[in-house]
C-alpha cells in the first residue's frame, strides 16, 4: 500500500497557485526526499497532507485515509516536524512530550523520548528558553511519540548545527530501518542524498522529476567539469580557442598548472585534442561527475523567480555538496 | 478523547501566566476586600448579611448600580483577555502547527481551549470567593447560602461565557491585532452601548411600522426593549443574581428606565411572560457559552492555517 498518494493536487491561494496538478506516490517504508527551492510549494504540499490547508482540487490519501475527512486518523499514525512552528514558551520540554503522549493516547515514557533527541538534561526547563536547535529537537521528540508509521519532516535540519543535523539524520535512518515511511522536504542537497531512497524535485508548484539519486544523474544530461593538468602555463589565445569549441561553456585557469573546463560530456575529447594540437602538454585530466547540486540546478533553473531562489538556495548548500562530488579518474 | 489533552495543555500553560496570577490576586483583593470593608467596617452588625453586598442593587431610573454588575464587568474583562488570543497567538507564533500535528481535531482544539481556559478563570474566581468566605465568617456575617452559593455558580458560568466569546473572536480574527480590536469593541458594546441599542431597536421598529400605516403598541415595545437589554450577558447575569435575592418581577426591573418601569411594573406582577422567567434567562446565559463556541468552531474548521 502507498503511504502517501497525491492525485492532481492543486492549491491556489488568493493570487498565487502554490501547487499545480501534483501527482505523487510514496511507497510504504520508503525514505522520500522532497526537494525544491524556497517557495516551490513543498510546505504547502506537506500542509495539505496534514489538513493544515485544504486542496483547491485533487485527491490526497495518507496511510490509506483521506487527508481531509480522516485527518485525525492520519495524524494518529503520523509524526510531524512542521516548518515555521514554535513551542509553548511556558511549558517545559517534558510537558510538551506529555501533551503529545496524551493527544496520541499512548503510554510512552517522556524521559526516554527526550533522551533519544538529546534533551534529557533540559526536560524540566521551560521551552521558551530553548535555542532554535533545541526547539527543533523537541518537536522531533513529539513527532517520535507513539512510534509513527509515517514521519513527515519539513526542513528538519533548519536551525541545527552540523552535529545536530547529523543526529537528526541518524534518527531518520533508525526510523526508516524499523520500517517507518519518511517524507521530508529540504533544500539542503547533502541531506537528501545521504538518506533518501527517492527524491522528487518541485519547481514553481510543479513536480519536475521523481527518481532515485542515481536515476536522476543518468536522466539528466548535466554538464561535466573537466579538470586538465598541463605542463606549462597556458596562453590567452589557447584559452580562447578552447572556449570557442563546440559544447564548451567556460574555461578558466586553476592556478598555473591546470585548467577547469565546463563542457558537455562528449566535448571532452575535443578539448584535450585542441590543447595538444596547440602544443600544450596534457599530463593528466579528470572528470567530475555532475553533483546533486548541478542536477538540482538543472531541474530548478529556467523559471524567472525559481532561478533566483535556486541560486540562493544552492549557495548555502554548496560547501557540503561540493565535498560529495564523485571524482572519476579517466 | 483528545480534547482532554488539549484542555490539560491549555490549563498547564495558562496557570503559569503572570496575567492569571495577577487576576487571581485581584479577585482575592476585590471580592475579599469588598466583603471585609462592607461587613467588617461599613455595615452595623445587625445588617451583616450577604444580601447587603452581593444582593445590593440600586436603580435610580437614570442610573443603576450594583455590586454584582461591577463584578460582572471586571470578570468579563478578565475572562475575555484570557481567551481572545487563544487561537490567534498560536497562529502567530506557529505553535498551532504543533497542536494540529498531533491527532487533535479542530473540534478538540475549540472544546479543549474552552474548558482549559474556563477552568483557569473559574479557579481564579473561586480563590476570590474563598477570600470572601473567610471575610464573611470572620465578620460573623449571615451567609444566606441558599442565594450566595447559586450566585457563585452563576458568576462562574458568566466567566465561562466570556471565555467562549473571546475564543470565538480569536477563531474569527485573522490576526492577533484584529482579535484585540474586536474584543475591545465588543466589550465596549456590552458595557456601555448595549442599553441604548436595546432601547433604540423597538423605536426603530415602530418608526418603520408607522411608515406603512401600522404601529407597535407601547407595551410590546417596552417588553421587547427590556428583553433585548437582558440579551447582554452582563445584564442577564445581573438580573439572574438579583432573582436569587428578590422576587422575579423586581429582579426583571433592574435595568429598566423609569418610563419602562411605569409601563412594565404592574404587568410583570400579574403574569410573567416566559421570556422573562428565571429559567429562560438562565438558558440565555448558557447560550452565551454554546453559541460563541459553535461559531468559533465553524470559523476555525473552515480556515487554512
Amino acid at each position: 500500500m502507498a503511504a502517501i498518494e497525491l492525485d492532481g493536487l492543486t492549491k491556489r491561494f488568493e493570487d498565487v497557485t502554490a501547487v499545480s496538478d501534483l501527482s505523487l506516490t510514496v511507497e510504504e517504508g520508503e525514505v522520500f526526499g522532497f526537494l525544491g527551492p524556497n517557495g516551490a510549494g513543498k510546505s504547502t504540499t506537506i500542509n495539505v497532507l496534514l489538513d493544515f490547508v485544504r486542496p483547491t482540487t485533487g485527491a490526497v490519501t495518507v496511510l490509506g485515509h483521506d487527508a481531509r475527512a480522516e485527518s485525525v486518523a492520519v495524524r494518529e499514525r503520523t509524526g510531524v516536524l512542521p516548518e515555521g512552528f514554535d513551542v509553548y514558551d511556558r511549558l517545559t520540554g517534558r510537558a510538551h512530550v506529555e501533551f503529545a503522549i496524551d493527544s496520541k493516547e499512548v503510554d510512552d515514557d517522556p524521559d526516554a523520548v527526550l533522551e533519544r533527541v538529546g534533551l534529557a538534561d533540559a526536560a524540566d526547563r521551560q521551552a521558551g528558553g530553548y535555542s532554535k536547535g533545541m526547539r527543533q529537537r523537541l518537536a522531533l521528540a513529539m513527532a517520535l511519540v507513539g512510534d509513527p508509521d509515517l514521519l513527515v519532516l519539513d526542513e528538519p535540519s533548519s536551525g541545527l548545527d552540523p552535529a545536530g543535523a547529523k543526529e537528526m539524520r541518524e534518527i531518520v535512518l533508525e526510523e526508516a530501518d524499523r520500517g517507518t515511511t519518511v517524507f521530508f522536504s529540504s533544500h539542503i542537497l547533502e541531506q537528501v542524498e545521504a538518506v533518501c531512497d527517492r527524491v522528487g524535485i518541485l519547481r514553481d508548484g510543479e513536480l519536475v522529476a521523481v527518481d532515485s539519486i542515481d536515476g536522476l544523474r543518468e536522466a539528466t544530461d548535466a554538464d561535466a567539469t573537466l579538470s586538465v593538468s598541463v605542463g606549462d602555463p597556458v596562453g590567452d589565445e589557447v584559452l580562447a580557442a578552447v572556449g570557442n569549441l563546440d559544447g564548451v561553456q567556460s574555461v578558466d585557469r586553476d592556478g598555473d598548472g591546470s585548467l577547469r573546463v565546463a563542457c558537455d560530456s562528449d566535448a571532452k575529447t575535443r578539448v584535450v585534442t585542441e590543447l595538444e594540437d596547440r602544443g600544450v602538454a596534457v599530463t593528466d585530466f579528470t572528470t567530475e561527475e555532475a553533483s546533486l547540486e548541478d542536477l538540482f540546478l538543472a531541474y530548478t533553473e529556467g523559471g524567472g523567480v525559481a532561478e533566483a531562489d535556486a541560486v540562493e538556495t544552492t549557495d548555502s548548500g554548496s560547501p557540503e555538496s561540493a565535498a560529495d562530488d564523485v571524482e572519476v579518474r579517466q | 478523547m483528545s480534547w482532554q489533552a488539549v484542555a490539560r495543555k491549555e490549563f498547564r500553560d495558562a496557570i503559569r501566566s503572570r496575567w492569571l496570577h495577577g487576576s487571581t490576586l485581584f479577585f482575592a483583593l476585590f471580592l475579599g476586600g469588598a466583603s471585609a470593608l462592607f461587613f467588617g467596617v461599613l455595615l452595623p452588625p445587625a445588617n451583616r448579611q450577604v444580601s447587603n453586598l452581593f444582593g445590593f442593587f440600586a436603580n435610580l431610573g437614570v442610573f443603576s448600580f450594583s455590586f454584582p454588575a461591577l463584578l460582572a464587568l471586571v470578570l468579563g474583562f478578565i475572562a475575555l483577555s484570557t481567551s481572545y488570543g487563544s487561537i490567534t497567538e498560536e497562529r502567530e507564533t506557529g505553535s498551532i502547527k504543533l497542536l494540529l500535528s498531533l491527532p487533535n481535531s479542530r473540534l478538540d482544539v475549540v472544546v479543549g481551549k474552552l474548558l482549559g481556559r474556563s477552568t483557569v478563570i473559574v479557579a481564579a474566581l473561586l480563590v476570590g470567593f474563598l477570600a470572601t468566605f473567610v471575610a464573611l465568617v470572620a465578620t460573623g456575617t449571615r451567609l444566606q447560602l441558599g442565594a450566595f452559593a447559586p450566585q457563585v455558580a452563576l458568576t462562574a458560568i458568566l466567566g465561562v461565557a466570556f471565555v467562549s466569546i473571546g475564543l470565538s473572536l480569536s477563531a474569527l480574527a485573522d490576526s492577533n491585532r484584529e482579535a484585540t480590536l474586536a474584543t475591545m469593541g465588543l466589550y465596549f458594546v456590552f458595557a456601555v452601548l448595549w442599553g441604548s441599542i436595546a432601547e433604540g431597536i423597538p423605536k426603530l421598529l415602530n418608526y418603520t411600522a408607522e411608515q406603512v400605516g401600522m404601529s407597535v403598541g407601547e407595551l410590546t415595545r417596552v417588553k421587547l426593549g427590556v428583553f433585548l437589554k437582558y440579551v447582554n450577558p452582563l445584564k442577564v447575569y445581573e438580573t439572574l443574581a438579583a432573582g436569587l435575592y428578590y422576587e422575579p418581577a423586581r429582579a426583571r426591573l433592574l435595568s429598566t428606565t423609569l418610563g419602562e418601569r411605569a409601563v412594565l411594573g404592574s404587568t410583570l406582577q400579574e403574569s410573567m411572560p416566559f421570556y422573562f422567567t428565571d429559567w429562560f434567562l438562565f438558558l440565555l446565559l448558557l447560550a452565551w457559552i454554546a453559541v460563541p463556541a459553535a461559531v468559533g468552531y465553524w470559523a476555525f474548521e473552515r480556515e487554512d492555517l
